[in-house]
């Protein structure tokens, strides 16, 4: 089920007006309900998977302790044989025997209990994918909702609301006349920089003695005397 | 981050750009925020389980001039991609900018996107104007 679809379907049939759902709230309920039941699975299944794990772990504890008597035992029979006990090695061979049966029971519960694990294991992926997916869905629909809350909500600035005419070309005047007015402000601030750099290197290079337009009164009237001489 | 705090830390903050904001949550608990770049569109913040939405609304469908609706939605279409960060949507009847982020996004994140989605709106704005009423 995609809820996307829905909510087309709902806004064509003129799910707009403020305050109304825009998608069908027992579609909502349904996917949060097979939430709420999927996790209430997984958490048992988890559970029962627990108590079996522990279970299969002690057969297979057990099978391992059969098989080491077993071959424990096959060493004495032949031990026995190789004696020529041959009573005593088929009493040893009985108690093989009766091992054997004990430790193949175990084996296939083991193993049916294994696949019993696996099952509940994939029962639970599965369950926890359909989660996921529906927790998906949910998001979209709050998306929606939200984004409808959101475009909806009066703002405190009745010009970005209002339904004047040239609404928006006036707006976007004055936005781009404060933009300009900061701009400016920004070049005159960096001019007003650039002159207090320029002063205060005017004043170190005229203190040095270099530069300078002219000498001064001096130079003013050397020049005159060298006119004169001339 | 919740709103609250969003609200916080973008009324203490300067972007690169010298840009700043104001931030106020409103009744309905929706964050209201007005970047110093554009104070005349503000952008509307909201969250869900994992993301938080920024809308500006643009204008309403009745601001269009009549019969230009189908032009203006087909140069949105085509618009849309090429805006950075943001994307173009209706909302009812009003034609709104948007944005989506994970609710982890870093808040120095937050504050670049929310920069560009005001700047964005008065060049949305500006292409569609000779359509608008």
């Amino acid at each position: 089920m995609s809820v996307l679809k829905d909510i087309i379907t709902a806004l064509r049939g003129g799910a707009n007006e403020v305050g109304e759902s825009i998608v069908d709230a027992n579609a909502v309920r349904i996917l949060e309900q097979e939430v709420r039941d999927a996790e209430i699975a997984i958490a048992k299944a988890k559970g029962s998977l627990t108590k079996m794990k522990a279970t299969e772990i002690q057969l297979k504890r057990e099978v391992g302790s059969l098989n080491l008597d077993i071959s424990d035992y096959e060493q004495k029979t032949i031990q026995a044989i190789e004696s020529g006990k041959e009573a005593l090695a088929i009493e040893v061979a009985q108690k093989i025997a009766e091992l054997e049966v004990e430790r193949d029971d175990k084996q296939s519960e083991q193993q049916a209990l294994d696949s019993e694990i696996q099952k509940i294991n994939n029962l639970i992926r599965s369950r926890e994918k359909r989660i996921q997916k529906n927790k998906r869905e949910l998001d979209k629909v709050k998306t929606v909702t939200e984004l409808q809350r959101a475009t909806e909500s009066i703002s405190t600035n009745v010009a970005a609301t209002g339904s004047s005419d040239h609404r928006v070309s006036q707006a976007l005047e004055r936005v781009k006349k404060k933009q300009q007015n900061w701009q400016d402000q920004m070049e005159a601030g960096e001019w007003m920089q650039d002159e207090n750099t320029g002063d205060s290197l005017d004043a170190k290079l005229a203190a040095e003695g270099i530069g300078g337009t002219g000498g001064g009164a001096n130079a003013v009237l050397e020049r005159l005397r060298a006119k004169q001489g001339a | 981050m919740d709103l609250d705090e969003l609200a916080f830390q973008l009324n203490n903050y300067v972007g690169e750009e010298g840009t700043s904001f104001d931030a106020v949550l409103n009744e309905d608990g929706i964050l209201e925020v007005i970047c110093s770049n554009n104070d005349e569109f503000p952008i509307h913040m909201t969250t869900t389980d994992t993301q938080i939405l920024a809308v500006t609304r643009l204008f309403d469908v009745s601001e269009v001039v009549v019969g230009s609706v189908n032009e203006l939605n087909e140069i949105f279409l085509l618009m849309s991609p090429a805006v950075p960060l943001s994307s173009i949507g209706r909302q009812g009847n009003a034609y709104i900018l948007f944005g989506a982020m994970a609710l982890g996004t870093r808040f120095e994140v937050i504050a670049h996107e929310l920069e560009v989605q005001a700047e964005n709106t008065i060049d949305v704005l500006e292409a569609v104007e000779e359509l608008l009423t």
